[in-house]
């Protein structure tokens, strides 16, 4: 009923309404409570119409389903809109969790936290290949240390990303493998080969200004 | 018939690709450079695509054959300024490039094939 052309600008109204109040965090239950307090009025303009018993009771029954289906289009739209919320903030999310920092010229960090999947990994791949081409960097490193588990698949996705800055002219070393995670790693038969990898970011950057001409000394 | 210009430069050839590539310009470019390097006796080929924005999985394999020719006549191949996207589609494609070395532009690129040459050089 509700679906129906007649009731398209109720609709919008209602969606437009819905949208703000998920947006201002007004709950679902007093959104769908706004459109049943309809059902008074409604009902007590029926009344008045005096209409015979068998009459009344059906126009009654058609308001109270009209109401229902007006409330329940509310929630739904209310919930479509909080979803479509949580949607974009997961994205900005996604977006922020893997910056690339330059931290010396020719150098670069991309420290990694959170289980890489393969969205994510597009994501970082992109990011990191643009910072490659503005700050024209030969080393990259890779740091896991934030990443839980490192299984067949997220080594394939970090393999992906080492061959494709090899691509640009860039080197890339991984960083932050943890005891434990090498001993897995070994166990699934799991090899970064020719990659090379450091236990800590401290060794990695140690190997990076290395790679790239830098000597870091101890002032006397 | 349209060629892509390849340069000599000291050692080495310098190959810009300036126009988007399709299968035959890739085959004609192939046989040139092989015909350049035995011909000026080059020991290094530089190719430049950083205003290549589109590889298909033909011309990406044709890079890496083209390396591996020019390896066997006793030239080292530099591939440089690749585009992330199409570093992202090469690696996407399975593609997997031996012989071929990459730099991030020109400048480095002379820089590294001067390096791998120094090197054989020295071993000889």
């Amino acid at each position: 009923m509700v679906l129906s052309a007649v009731w398209q600008d109720t609709r919008e109204f209602l969606i437009t309404l819905s949208k703000n109040w998920a947006a201002v965090g007004v709950s679902s239950g007093q959104a769908a409570r706004f459109v049943f307090s309809l059902k008074q009025s409604v009902f007590e303009i029926i009344a008045k119409e005096q209409l015979k018993a068998e009459l009344h009771n059906n126009v009654v029954w058609d308001a109270n389903i009209l109401i229902d289906e007006l409330g329940l289009f509310v929630i739904e739209m209310y919930q479509k809109s909080r979803e479509d919320i949580i949607k974009r903030q997961q994205q900005e999310l996604l977006e922020l969790s893997t910056p690339v920092v330059k931290i010396w010229n020719g150098i670069l960090i991309l420290p990694l936290i959170g289980t890489l999947d393969s969205a994510r990994t597009q994501i970082v791949l992109e990011n990191l290949l643009q910072s490659i081409v503005d700050t024209e960097s030969s080393i990259a490193i890779i740091d896991i240390t934030g990443v839980p588990t490192v299984d067949t698949l997220v080594a394939q996705h970090l393999l992906k990303t080492v061959s494709a800055a090899r691509l640009m002219g860039t080197q890339c070393v991984i960083s932050g493998i943890r005891p434990q995670i090498a001993q897995t790693m070994v166990h699934l038969g799991v090899t970064f080969s020719d990659v090379v990898t450091k236990a800590t970011l401290a060794d990695a950057l140690f190997y990076a200004f290395n790679a790239v001409g830098f000597a870091v000394q101890k002032k006397s | 018939m349209e060629h892509i210009p390849i340069l000599k430069v000291g050692d080495f050839l310098l190959v810009t690709i300036q126009v988007d590539m399709h299968d035959r310009l890739v085959m004609q470019l192939q046989d040139d450079v092989c015909q350049r390097v035995v011909k000026d006796k080059a020991k290094g080929v530089l190719i430049d695509i950083s205003s290549l924005e589109v590889v298909d999985s033909f011309i990406g394999r044709m890079l890496g054959t083209i390396a591996t020719m020019t390896k066997t006549l006793g030239a080292e191949t530099v591939v440089v300024g690749m585009r992330p996207a199409v570093a992202i589609t090469i690696v996407e494609l399975g593609l997997k490039l031996e012989n071929v070395h990459t730099a991030l532009n020109v400048d480095r690129g002379i820089a590294l094939l001067q390096s791998l040459v120094y090197q054989k050089d020295a071993m000889q």
